[in-house]
């Protein structure tokens, strides 16, 4: 059993909900689309295996029976990541610092600037406990699944050489190559 | 209407996706419902058993195409006062969205009903069309969406962690072998592991 829902395995979920500022909202949009044109900055949080930010202008057609109305905006942030949360959200707050002003700089209440221990804290304060968090592989981190990617290609590729070889030289090859 | 807003990103992808939630390989899906009174004791109850019960992971597991997926009671916002609880659910998968919820709706029937039973508006899983049609109108379109390996499905990871076992596992029955019994083990190796390749 895992006793803390945050958690699956070595695996964490975190799960951020923050109101965005008055009349925001086109620019955060603008901006957070916009990452699509280069390399994302979560790639340079190594421990993040998917994230997202998504803006919740409503949490619900406005068709639904009973539906709660929004005031504003929200910002939702989600991250699977491998490790502790605390240690994590250091890592995020220091290596996103140029992008956290344009994003949760525009959020309402975030401490400006929006970087370093005040950041850190403001996340935690809206984070959203997990109810149910599932993983298909929650003991391999993100090191891990890249590593058994790349050695499964190269696994690939010595078998398909190795089938002409005789004993002796599959035996050379493969400690060369594959030997670990 | 359907939730999904701000400018398109470009036209449904193959797979039936908004551009905004694909990543290579990967799809992200994010989901919000109004839970009816009862939801805020009854889904509790349900995340506890699914947590408790390995067998609840069991089927999900057959979802060979589910990295990571989460459900989250979110009762209070700051700044809102909110009349009802909502379930969040997001998922980062792989394939066809119109799969994704066909698999879903029949291998996890009465999960999904423990899940989203207490949500107003849900219909039975199945059939799957009056499903497919409030997933669709009550999901949100990502502004941003990353994954770690885009090019690799949820079947190729575990595959790929499964052979890097096997081979940990050959390095150390075959060291100091000759090569003739080197050759002769090589050959069983890689039957074993041909599914995984």
């Amino acid at each position: 059993m895992n006793s803390d829902p945050d958690r699956s395995g070595q695996a964490g979920a975190l799960t951020v909900l923050t109101p965005i500022a008055h009349g925001a909202e086109p620019a955060l949009r603008a901006y957070l689309e916009g990452l699509r044109e280069g390399a994302s900055p979560l790639a340079r949080l190594p421990r993040t295996h998917f994230g997202r930010w998504v803006i919740v202008s409503e949490l619900v057609p406005d068709d639904e029976p009973q539906p709660d109305r929004l005031a504003g905006p929200y910002l939702l942030f989600t991250a699977s990541f491998d490790g502790p949360l605390d240690s994590y959200l250091d890592e995020l707050c220091d290596e996103l610092a140029a992008e956290a002003l344009e994003i949760w700089g525009r959020c309402a209440g975030a401490p400006q600037p929006p970087t370093g221990a005040p950041l850190k804290a403001y996340l935690r304060a809206h984070h959203q406990t997990t109810g149910f968090f599932v993983a298909a592989y929650p003991q391999a981190t993100v090191g891990d699944v890249r590593a058994a990617l790349a050695q499964r290609e190269d696994v690939i590729a010595f078998a398909r050489a190795a089938q002409g070889m005789d004993p002796a030289q599959l035996h050379a090859a493969f400690h060369d190559r594959l030997g670990g | 209407m359907a939730i999904a807003e701000g400018s398109s990103a470009g036209p449904l992808t193959a797979t039936g996706t908004d551009p905004r939630n694909v990543d290579g390989q990967a799809i992200c899906i994010t989901v919000f419902s109004t839970v009816k009174w009862w939801g805020r004791l009854w889904l509790p109850l349900v995340f506890l058993y699914a947590r408790l019960v390995p067998s609840a992971h069991g089927k999900l597991a057959r979802l060979s195409f589910i990295h990571f997926a989460r459900w989250t009671l979110v009762e209070r916002l700051p700044e809102q006062r909110l009349r009802h609880p909502h379930l969040f659910f997001e998922s980062n998968f792989n394939g066809g969205w119109e799969e994704y919820i066909d698999a879903f709706s029949h291998i996890l029937t009465r999960g999904m009903t423990l899940f989203w039973g207490s949500s107003y508006g849900f219909p039975k899983p199945l059939p799957t069309g009056r499903f497919k049609d409030y997933i669709k109108r009550h999901q949100i379109v990502a502004s941003h969406f990353y994954s770690a390996y885009p090019d690799a499905t949820t079947t190729i990871v575990l595959s790929s962690l499964e052979l890097d076992a096997k081979l940990r596992d050959f390095r150390q029955r075959t060291q100091g072998m000759d090569p003739e019994a080197f050759a002769h083990a090589w050959r069983a190796f890689v039957t074993d592991v041909q599914r995984c390749l």
